[in-house]
C-alpha cells in the first residue's frame, strides 16, 4: 500500500495549496497596513512603558483608562474617584463628552484627536497615550470599550494597548483597525497644561483651551495659553486668554503685555483695547487707560457696552485722583494708591 | 402723622436703592471674557466644523458614491454665509450619535436636504432660496 498520493495527484494538491495561499495573501494586502499609514518620519516602533495600568472593575472601562491617561500625564487620579464623574450605571458605561469634560475637571487639558490612524500614531509616538472608543462586537449588537493606546511596532504591524483587565494587550493592526472604526475613530488626549498635541489644529486648540480655562485655576489657563500662544502667535483669542488668565490669577503686569500685544496685531479689536484700559486704570494709569478705552468705545462693535462701562470706572478713578491732587495739603507724600 | 414718617422711610429706602443701582453698574464694569472674544473673532466658525466633515474619508466615499465630489461639496459650504452654516452645524449636531448613522445624517444634510431645498422640493432650512 502506498501512502502517499500518486506524484500527479500530489501535484494537483500542491497547486491548490499554493493557489490557496495567494488567495490568503490577497486578502492580507488589503487591510491596512500601519506602515503604509505612517508619515515616513515617525519612528518604527514606540511603547509608553511608563503608562501606569488600573484593571478594570465590571463595566467601568471609562474611569479605569481615564485614571490611566491623567496618572500618564502626571496628575493624580484614581478609577474609584472618576466613576461618579464618568461613569453612568444604568447605561453600564461612559459617554466620550463626558470622557472629555472629567479630564478637564481633573486638571488636564483634554481633546479629540483627528479621526485617524496616523494622528494616533503621531501622538503615542510624541509621547502622549490615546483614549480611543472601540466597538468590540457587531455593528448590530455594538459592544463598546474604552481602552488607552500605549504602542505601536510598524514592522510587526501591530498595536500596543492597556485594555480592560489586561495590562499589555497586543492587537494586530487589522483587527485595532476594525474595532476602532466601528467607534467612528474617537480618540482623546489628556496633557498636562502647557503641553500641546501633536496633531490638533488652532481651532481645535482654541476651543479646548476656553473649556479648559472655565473650570481650572488661573495658573493652569495661563500655561495652556501660553503654549498655545507661542504656537499661533497671530490668534486674538488665544492672546486674550493669556491676558485674561492672567489678570484672574493677580499678575497684572503679564495681562497688561498679553492685551497690549493683543492691541498692536490686532488693531481693529475692540475687547483687546477694553481689556487693555482695564488692567492700566487698576494699576493707577488712568491717562493711558482712558486713551486705550475711547480706542475700544471708537471701534464699536459687540463690545461697546463693556467700553463705556471702562470708561465710567475710569472717570471714576480720574475724580479720585483730581481729589487726591486738587484737595487741601494733606500728608507730605502722596496718597498710596 | 404717622403716615408721613412711613413714607418719608419708603423714600428715603427708594432713594437709597437708586443710589446702590448707580454704584452697582459703573462696579459693572470687568473684562471680556476669552468665550466672547472667540466669537467675535470666528464667527465662521461653524464653517471649518462643516469642512473638517469633509476631510473625513468615510464621508467624501459616501458623498462619492452618490455622485457628488468633495470639492463640490467645499465649494458648497464655502458659498453659505456665516448664518446659514450656523444652521447646518446646528442641524448636524441634532443627527443622531453614534457610529455610521453619523455619517449617514451628514450626507443626508449634504446632498438631499440642502439640494432639495435648493429646488424647492422641501423646505428644512429657511434660508436656501429656492430655484423654481
Amino acid at each position: 500500500m502506498r501512502l502517499l498520493p500518486p506524484p500527479n495527484a500530489r501535484r494537483r494538491w500542491l497547486l491548490g495549496f499554493v493557489l490557496l495561499l495567494l488567495t490568503l495573501a490577497g486578502c492580507a494586502t488589503r487591510t491596512p497596513d500601519l506602515a503604509r499609514e505612517a508619515p515616513s518620519d515617525l519612528p518604527r516602533r514606540v511603547e509608553l512603558t511608563r503608562a501606569p495600568f488600573f484593571a478594570q472593575e465590571a463595566y467601568q472601562c471609562g474611569p479605569a483608562t481615564l485614571a490611566m491617561a491623567l496618572r500618564s500625564a502626571g496628575i493624580a487620579a484614581s478609577p474609584a474617584r472618576l466613576v461618579s464623574q464618568v461613569y453612568l450605571p444604568e447605561r453600564q458605561g461612559s459617554l466620550q463628552i463626558e470622557m472629555l469634560a472629567a479630564a478637564r475637571r481633573n486638571g488636564a487639558f483634554a481633546l479629540t484627536i483627528a479621526p485617524r490612524m496616523d494622528a494616533l500614531l503621531r501622538e503615542v509616538s510624541a509621547g502622549s497615550p490615546v483614549i480611543v472608543l472601540q466597538n468590540l462586537g457587531l455593528p448590530l449588537l455594538p459592544t463598546w470599550h474604552y481602552a488607552l493606546v500605549i504602542g505601536y511596532d510598524l514592522g510587526r504591524d501591530e498595536i500596543v494597548l492597556r485594555s480592560g483587565t489586561t495590562e499589555r494587550l497586543v492587537m494586530t493592526a487589522a483587527n485595532f483597525a476594525h474595532t476602532w472604526g466601528r467607534g467612528d475613530y474617537w480618540g482623546m488626549v489628556a496633557l498636562r497644561p502647557g503641553r500641546l498635541p501633536a496633531t490638533a489644529g488652532e481651532d481645535e486648540v482654541t476651543a479646548a483651551a476656553i473649556a479648559f480655562e472655565k473650570t481650572n485655576p488661573p495658573d493652569a489657563a495661563r500655561r495652556v495659553y501660553a503654549a498655545a500662544a507661542a504656537r499661533w502667535p497671530g490668534n486674538l483669542t488665544l492672546r486674550m486668554g493669556l491676558g485674561n488668565a492672567a489678570y484672574a490669577a493677580g499678575d497684572l503686569p503679564a495681562a497688561e503685555q498679553a492685551f497690549r500685544q493683543a492691541a498692536q496685531r490686532h488693531p481693529r479689536s475692540a475687547p483687546a483695547f477694553n481689556n487693555l484700559a482695564m488692567v492700566l486704570v487698576e494699576q493707577g494709569r488712568t491717562a493711558e487707560a482712558r486713551q486705550a478705552a475711547e480706542t475700544a468705545l471708537a471701534l464699536g462693535g459687540p463690545s461697546r457696552k463693556e467700553a463705556r462701562a471702562t470708561l465710567e470706572r475710569i472717570a471714576e478713578a480720574e475724580r479720585h485722583d483730581g481729589r487726591v491732587n486738587d484737595g487741601p495739603p494733606g500728608p507730605a507724600h502722596p496718597v498710596p494708591r | 402723622m404717622m403716615l408721613s414718617k412711613l413714607k418719608r422711610l419708603f423714600i428715603q429706602l427708594v432713594a437709597a436703592s437708586v443710589g446702590f443701582c448707580g454704584i452697582a453698574q459703573t462696579a459693572q464694569a470687568a473684562l471680556i471674557g476669552t468665550e466672547q472674544v472667540a466669537k467675535s473673532a470666528n464667527p465662521s466658525k461653524d464653517r471649518a466644523r462643516l469642512l473638517a466633515q469633509l476631510d473625513r474619508p468615510q464621508v467624501v466615499a459616501e458623498l462619492e458614491k452618490h455622485g457628488v465630489a468633495r470639492k463640490d461639496a467645499v465649494a458648497r459650504v464655502q458659498a453659505l454665509t456665516d448664518e446659514e452654516a450656523r444652521m447646518v452645524a446646528k442641524a448636524m449636531d441634532r443627527a443622531p450619535a453614534g457610529g455610521n448613522s453619523v455619517i449617514g445624517a451628514i450626507v443626508l444634510i449634504f446632498l438631499v436636504l440642502l439640494l432639495t431645498d435648493i429646488l424647492g422640493f422641501t423646505k428644512i432650512f429657511p434660508f436656501t432660496r429656492s430655484i423654481r
